[in-house]
C-alpha cells in the first residue's frame, strides 16, 4: 500500500512541478510579441484493480496546451493588415496634404501674383519695371510648379524604397515561416505533442507578412502552413519559400512593377492591383492612385496655363512690332512605347488648341495596336475603352491628337500620360521683357481726310487663327496679320479691301452695312457710321503701340475664365485656380476619410487583437494564483508523501 | 471576462497616444491661429478658401486697376478743362477782334496773345502723364501726338484706345485719341462750308447756312461766281456749269439741294464763294486760321477787306464752338466713368470686406472654442494619465 501511495505522490509532485514551470514560463513571455499562454492538462491515471475496486493510481501530465484560436487569430490578421494598409496610405497622403495645404507653398498664391503682374503690364504696357516683374512672377509660378513636382518625384521615390523594404520583409518573413514549418513537422511528427513556441513564432511571422500584405494561410495536416499572395501565388509551401522581386515596367519607365520569381527562374509580373492589404498594398494603392492622380492634375493645371497663355500671346505684338512668342516653354503629352514591343512605330500626341486644353482630363490612356488599322484606346480613370478599325483618328480624344508613323506590329502597347510632367516640364520661354507681346498685332485707323462719319473699330485678332505652334516658327499666313490693308470706299455703300504689303486686292464692291464684321487676313473689325465716297480705312502693324495693352488685357482675363475641364464635348467648367482647388479638395476629402477610416480600422484591429488577448494573453494576476495553486498542491502532494514514508517507517518497524 | 495584461497597457498606451494627438492638433490651431492645418480638416471650406482667395486677389488687383483708370482719367479730365478755358478765350478774343474800331495796333497784340494761346493748345494736347506717356497719343505712348510743321499742325499717333480691366466683366477706356478730341472737328455747320475767295474785291459775306434736308444733300461742291454785283453762275467741284446768271439780292437766300446759304452785302463782279462739303478741321487749323486772318486784314478798314474779316472770325469763331462742343462732350464722358469708377471702387471695397470675411469664416480659428477644447482636452488627458497609473500599479504580487 505505500508503494502505492508513493507512486501516485510522485506524479502529483511531477504534475505540480511541470505546472509551477509552465506558470513560470506564461509569467517569463508575459511581454513577448505573438506568445500564447500555455496550461497544463492532466489526466487521471488508469486505475489499479483490486477485490476492493479500482485504485486510483494518480496523475499524468497529458499535454502543455496553448491558448490558441484560429478563429480570433485569423480576425487579427486580417484587421491587422486592413489597418497596416490604410494607415500607411494615410500616412504617404498626409505628405501631400501637408505640402498643398501650406500657403507659401501651394500654387495659388504664385498664380494670383502672375496674374497681378499680368495685370500691371496691361495697366503700363510700355513700364519696363512691369514686364519684368511678370517675367519674374511667370519664373517663380513655374518654379512652383517645379518644386511640387519635384515632392512628388520625391515622394515616389521613397514610397520605391519603401516598397523594395517592404518586399525584404516579405520575401524574409517567408524563408523564416518555411523554416519553421519543416522543424514544426519534425518535431510533432517525433513526439506527437505540439511544439507551441514554435507555433507561436510561426504564427507571428504570419502576422508579420500580413501587415506587410495580406496572405492567405492554409493549415496542412501535418502542421506545416501554406502561405499564398494576390490572386494566389503560393508564398510559402511546405519547408521552401518563393520570393518577390522588383522591375521597372515595361509599360512605364517612370514605374516599379512587383515581379513574382518562378522556380524556373522566370518573373511574372503580379497585377499590382491584386497586392492588397498590408504596407505595400498601401504603398501601391497611394503611388498607383493618388500620388500618379496628383501630378496628372496637376500637371493639367500647367498644361493649361502653358498652352493657353502661350496661345493668346502669340496673338499679340510685342514692343519690337513682332508677332509673340511663347511666354512658357510648352510641355508636351509623353507617349511611352512599351519595350516589350515587337514593331518601332513611334506614336505621339499633340494638343492642338485652347478646345484641347480644355478638354484634357488628367488621366492616362493604354493604346494597344490590333493590327490592321485597327487601335484600342483605354481610359485609365473609368476604363472606358474607344476602338478605332480605321487608323488613328484625325479629330482629338480628350483633346488629344494621336498620330503614328508606320511598323507598329499586332500587340503593341504604348502609354499615354498627357500631364504627368507638365507640372516638371513648364518653364518661362522669354527672358527678355521687350518681347512680352502685350499689343495687338494690328491697328485700324481713319485718315482725317475723310469726308463722311465712319468709324472704323479696333479690331481683334480672329480667334478662329490656329497659332499654336510651340516649335516653328509663325507661318506667313500667320504674319499677314500686320499686312497693311487698305478699306476704301467706291461709294457710300460699297467698298474695296487691297491688301497693300502682298499688292493683292482681297475683296472689290462689298456692300457696306454698317456693323458688320470685316474679316481679312486673320483679323476682324467693323465699320459703323456714313462713309463718303473716297473715305479711307486702313489696318496695318501697330507700330510704336508702347501704350497698347489690348492683347495682355486678353491674357489677365484667363485667370478668371473658365479654360479647362470640359467634359464629354461641353464647354469649359474650370478656372486654373478651381482646377486646382478641386484637387485640394479631393486630396483634402480623401485625407480625412482615411485619417476616418484608419483611426476607425486600428481601433477595430485594437479591439480585435484585445480579445484575442484576452483569450490568448497571459494574466499575471491569474498566474499568480496558479503558482499559488501548484504550491499548494506540491506542498500537499509533499505531505502525502512524508505521510508515505511514515507508513513505510511503520511497517518496517513491525520486524524489530 | 479574461483580460491580459498585456491589454492593459497596450490599451492605455494606444488612448493616451490619441489623446496627445488631438491634443497637439489643437495646440497647432491655437498657436497658428488656422482652423484648418491642412486641407484634410475640411476639404470643402480648404478648396472654397482657395476660390474666394483668388476672387479676392482679383478684386485687390481691380482696385489697384481702378486706381490707375481713375488717374489716367482725372489727368485727361484736368487737361481737358485747361483746354475749355483756353477756348473760351480764344473766342472771346476773336470777338473782340471783330471790333471795328481796333486800331492795327490793337489787333496785333490780339494776333500776338492769340499765337501764345495756340503754343499753349500745342503743349496742352501734348500733355503727359506720370510716366511720361502721352495723353492723347493713342497706342503709341512715347509718340509726340501734335507735331508743328511747316503745314500746321499734324497728328502723328492714331486711335487706339487704351482699356484697362476695372472689374470682372468690365475694360475701361482711360485714354482719349487725339484726333477724336483735336482734330476731328467738321469745318462749317458740320455738313459743309461756306467760303470767300480772298481774292474778293466786294464786301459781300456769306453765312454759315443750314441743312433744309439731309437726304436732298448731293455732297458737290458748289462755286458762285458773281459775273455783275446781281448776277452769278454755279459750277460744280469739276468745273461743269450748273446754272447762270442767277439774280443776287443782299439778304435773300441761297438755294442748294437740301441746304441754305444767306449772303449779305454787295459783292464785284469776279467775286467767288464756294459751298463744299465740310472738312475734318483741327482746333490748330482754326486758331492757325483766326490768326492768319486777323494779321492779315491790311491795310485795315476798306469795305473788302472788314468783309473778309467778318467772315473769317464768324467761321473761326464756329470752329471754336464746335471745338468746345467737342471738348465737353469727352470731359462728359470722362465725367461719366469717373461716376462709375467711383461706384465700382465702393462695390469693390465692399466686396473685398465681404471676401476677408469669408475667408475669416473658413479659415480663421474660433479662439474660445479652442482654448475650452484645448483645456478639456488637457484635462482628460491628465485624468487617463493618473488612472493609468493607478490600474497598472494593481498586481496580485503585491500581496505575496
Amino acid at each position: 500500500m505505500p508503494s502505492g501511495v508513493m507512486g501516485s505522490t510522485v506524479s502529483a509532485l511531477s504534475a505540480a512541478q511541470i505546472g509551477l514551470q509552465t506558470t513560470g514560463h506564461n509569467i517569463a513571455n508575459a511581454n513577448t510579441q505573438g506568445y500564447s499562454r500555455q496550461e497544463v492538462l492532466t489526466g487521471t491515471r488508469l486505475p489499479q484493480y483490486t477485490g476492493g475496486g479500482y485504485l486510483g493510481q494518480g496523475v499524468d501530465v497529458n499535454t502543455v496546451k496553448r491558448a490558441y484560436s484560429q478563429f480570433l487569430n485569423g480576425q487579427v490578421l486580417s484587421e491587422q493588415s486592413q489597418a497596416a494598409m490604410l494607415n500607411t496610405y494615410h500616412a504617404q497622403i498626409q505628405q501631400i496634404d501637408n505640402v498643398i495645404a501650406d500657403p507659401d507653398a501651394g500654387i495659388s498664391p504664385a498664380v494670383q501674383e502672375f496674374f497681378s503682374a499680368v495685370n500691371n503690364v496691361a495697366a503700363a504696357p510700355e513700364s519696363q519695371p512691369a514686364r519684368q516683374a511678370m517675367i519674374n512672377t511667370g519664373n517663380a509660378l513655374t518654379a512652383r510648379f517645379q518644386s511640387l513636382s519635384q515632392r512628388f518625384i520625391d515622394v515616389n521615390n521613397s514610397v520605391g524604397s519603401q516598397i523594395e523594404n517592404s518586399i525584404s520583409l516579405v520575401n524574409s518573413a517567408a524563408k523564416q515561416i518555411a523554416a519553421l514549418n519543416h522543424n514544426i513537422v519534425m518535431q510533432q511528427a517525433g513526439s506527437g505533442q505540439p511544439p507551441n513556441d514554435l507555433l507561436d513564432q510561426r504564427d507571428q511571422l504570419v502576422a508579420k507578412l500580413n501587415t506587410e500584405v495580406k496572405a492567405t494561410v492554409v493549415r496542412q495536416s501535418d502542421g506545416a502552413y501554406n502561405v499564398f499572395i494576390g490572386n494566389g501565388q503560393s508564398l510559402v509551401v511546405g519547408a521552401s519559400a518563393y520570393t518577390l522581386d522588383i522591375a521597372q515596367s515595361p509599360a512605364d519607365p517612370s514605374k516599379q512593377d512587383i515581379v513574382y520569381n518562378n522556380l524556373n527562374g522566370t518573373k511574372t509580373t503580379l497585377q499590382q492591383s491584386s497586392l492588397q492589404g498590408g504596407n505595400l498594398g498601401g504603398f501601391l494603392t497611394f503611388r498607383d492612385e493618388t500620388l500618379a492622380k496628383s501630378q496628372n492634375t496637376l500637371g493639367r493645371v500647367a498644361m493649361g496655363i502653358a498652352g493657353l497663355m502661350n496661345q493668346q500671346h502669340q496673338l499679340g505684338q510685342d514692343l519690337n512690332g513682332a508677332l509673340g512668342e511663347n511666354f512658357f516653354t510648352q510641355p508636351n503629352p509623353p507617349v511611352f512605347a512599351n519595350t516589350l514591343n515587337k514593331g518601332n512605330a513611334a506614336v505621339s500626341a499633340t494638343i492642338a488648341n485652347a478646345a484641347g486644353y480644355a478638354a484634357l482630363t488628367g488621366s492616362d490612356y493604354f493604346l494597344r495596336f490590333n493590327g490592321e488599322n485597327s487601335y484600342t484606346l483605354r481610359r485609365l480613370s473609368d476604363n472606358k475603352e474607344m476602338h478605332f478599325d480605321a487608323g488613328l483618328p484625325d479629330e482629338p480624344i480628350d483633346g488629344l491628337t494621336l498620330s503614328t508613323t508606320e511598323g507598329a506590329m499586332p500587340g503593341d502597347t504604348y502609354m499615354i500620360r498627357p500631364t504627368v510632367n507638365a507640372a516638371r516640364d513648364i518653364g518661362v520661354a522669354l527672358t527678355d521683357p521687350a518681347k512680352i507681346a502685350a499689343a495687338l498685332p494690328f491697328r485700324t485707323n481713319a485718315p482725317l481726310s475723310n469726308q463722311g462719319t465712319g468709324r472704323i473699330a479696333t479690331g481683334a485678332v480672329d480667334k478662329k487663327l490656329m497659332l499654336n505652334s510651340p516649335d516653328s516658327a509663325h507661318s506667313a499666313t500667320d504674319r499677314a496679320l500686320q499686312n497693311e490693308v487698305k478699306l476704301t470706299f467706291t461709294s457710300p455703300t460699297t467698298f474695296d479691301i487691297f491688301d497693300q504689303t502682298a499688292g493683292v486686292p482681297l475683296a472689290t464692291g462689298m456692300n457696306y452695312v454698317p456693323g458688320q464684321d470685316i474679316s481679312v487676313n486673320g483679323w476682324t473689325t467693323k465699320i459703323t457710321g456714313d462713309p463718303a465716297a473716297g473715305d479711307e480705312f486702313t489696318v496695318g502693324p501697330n507700330l510704336n503701340a508702347t501704350a497698347d495693352g489690348s492683347n495682355i488685357l486678353l491674357m489677365a482675363d484667363l485667370q478668371t475664365k473658365n479654360t479647362l475641364g470640359a467634359a464629354n464635348g461641353g464647354g469649359p467648367t474650370l478656372t486654373f485656380q478651381s482646377a486646382y482647388s478641386q484637387w485640394v479638395s479631393d486630396i483634402g476629402n480623401k485625407t480625412h476619410e482615411l485619417q476616418v477610416t484608419s483611426t476607425a480600422q486600428t481601433s477595430m484591429a485594437e479591439e480585435t487583437v484585445a480579445a484575442q488577448q484576452a483569450f490568448s494573453g497571459v494574466n499575471l494576476d491569474e498566474e499568480a494564483a496558479n503558482l499559488m495553486r501548484y504550491q499548494r498542491a506540491y506542498q500537499a502532494a509533499g505531505k502525502a508523501m512524508q505521510i508515505a514514508n511514515t507508513l513505510f517507517d511503520t511497517v518496517l518497524g513491525i520486524g524489530r | 471576462m479574461r483580460v491580459s495584461s498585456g491589454t492593459i497597457f497596450d490599451a492605455n498606451v494606444s488612448t493616451l497616444n490619441h489623446q496627445q494627438s488631438t491634443l497637439l492638433h489643437t495646440n497647432q490651431q491655437v498657436a497658428s491661429g488656422r482652423r484648418m492645418l491642412t486641407p484634410a480638416d475640411d476639404p470643402a471650406a480648404a478648396a472654397n478658401a482657395l476660390q474666394v482667395f483668388q476672387a479676392d486677389g482679383s478684386n485687390s488687383q481691380f482696385m489697384i486697376n481702378r486706381n490707375a483708370a481713375k488717374s489716367a482719367a482725372s489727368m485727361s479730365e484736368a487737361v481737358l478743362q485747361s483746354v475749355t478755358n483756353l477756348l473760351t478765350g480764344v473766342k472771346e478774343k476773336a470777338v473782340q477782334a471783330g471790333n471795328g474800331a481796333l486800331s492795327p495796333t490793337d489787333k496785333e497784340m490780339i494776333a500776338t496773345e492769340l499765337q501764345g494761346r495756340l503754343d499753349e493748345l500745342v503743349a496742352l494736347a501734348n500733355s503727359t502723364d506720370g510716366t511720361g506717356n502721352y495723353l492723347f497719343s493713342g497706342f503709341q505712348g512715347k509718340t509726340l501726338p501734335f507735331l508743328n510743321t511747316p503745314s500746321g499742325v499734324q497728328y502723328m499717333a492714331d486711335d487706339g484706345q487704351r482699356l484697362v480691366q476695372v472689374s470682372t466683366s468690365r475694360k475701361m477706356a482711360t485714354s482719349e485719341s487725339g484726333a477724336d478730341i483735336f482734330m476731328r472737328i467738321k469745318s462749317g455747320n458740320g455738313t459743309f462750308v461756306t467760303e470767300s475767295s480772298p481774292n474778293n474785291s466786294g464786301y459781300a459775306t456769306v453765312g454759315e447756312g443750314v441743312v433744309l434736308n439731309p437726304k436732298l444733300l448731293t455732297g458737290s461742291t458748289y462755286k458762285l461766281t458773281f459775273t455783275s454785283d446781281s448776277t452769278y453762275d454755279v459750277t460744280d467741284e469739276k468745273g461743269v456749269l450748273i446754272s447762270t446768271a442767277n439774280q443776287y439780292e443782299s439778304g435773300e437766300a441761297l438755294v442748294f439741294p437740301g441746304m441754305r446759304v444767306s449772303m449779305t452785302g454787295t459783292p464785284d463782279a469776279g467775286d467767288e464763294f464756294t459751298i463744299a462739303p465740310s472738312r475734318n478741321e483741327g482746333l490748330f487749323k482754326t486758331l492757325a486760321d483766326l490768326i492768319a486772318a486777323i494779321k492779315a486784314e491790311n491795310p485795315a478798314g476798306t469795305a473788302a477787306s472788314s468783309a473778309q474779316l467778318t467772315s473769317h472770325l464768324s467761321k473761326a469763331i464756329s470752329g471754336i464752338d464746335r471745338g468746345l462742343d467737342r471738348v465737353l462732350t469727352v470731359r462728359a464722358s470722362l465725367g461719366t466713368r469717373l461716376n462709375e469708377l467711383d461706384s465700382l471702387q465702393a462695390t469693390g471695397e465692399d466686396l473685398g470686406l465681404q471676401y476677408k470675411q469669408t475667408l475669416a469664416t473658413l479659415q480663421d480659428l474660433d479662439y474660445n472654442k479652442a482654448i475650452s477644447d484645448l483645456n478639456r482636452q488637457t484635462t482628460s488627458l491628465q485624468a487617463a494619465q493618473k488612472s493609468f497609473k493607478q490600474v497598472a500599479d494593481l498586481s496580485m504580487f503585491n500581496y505575496m
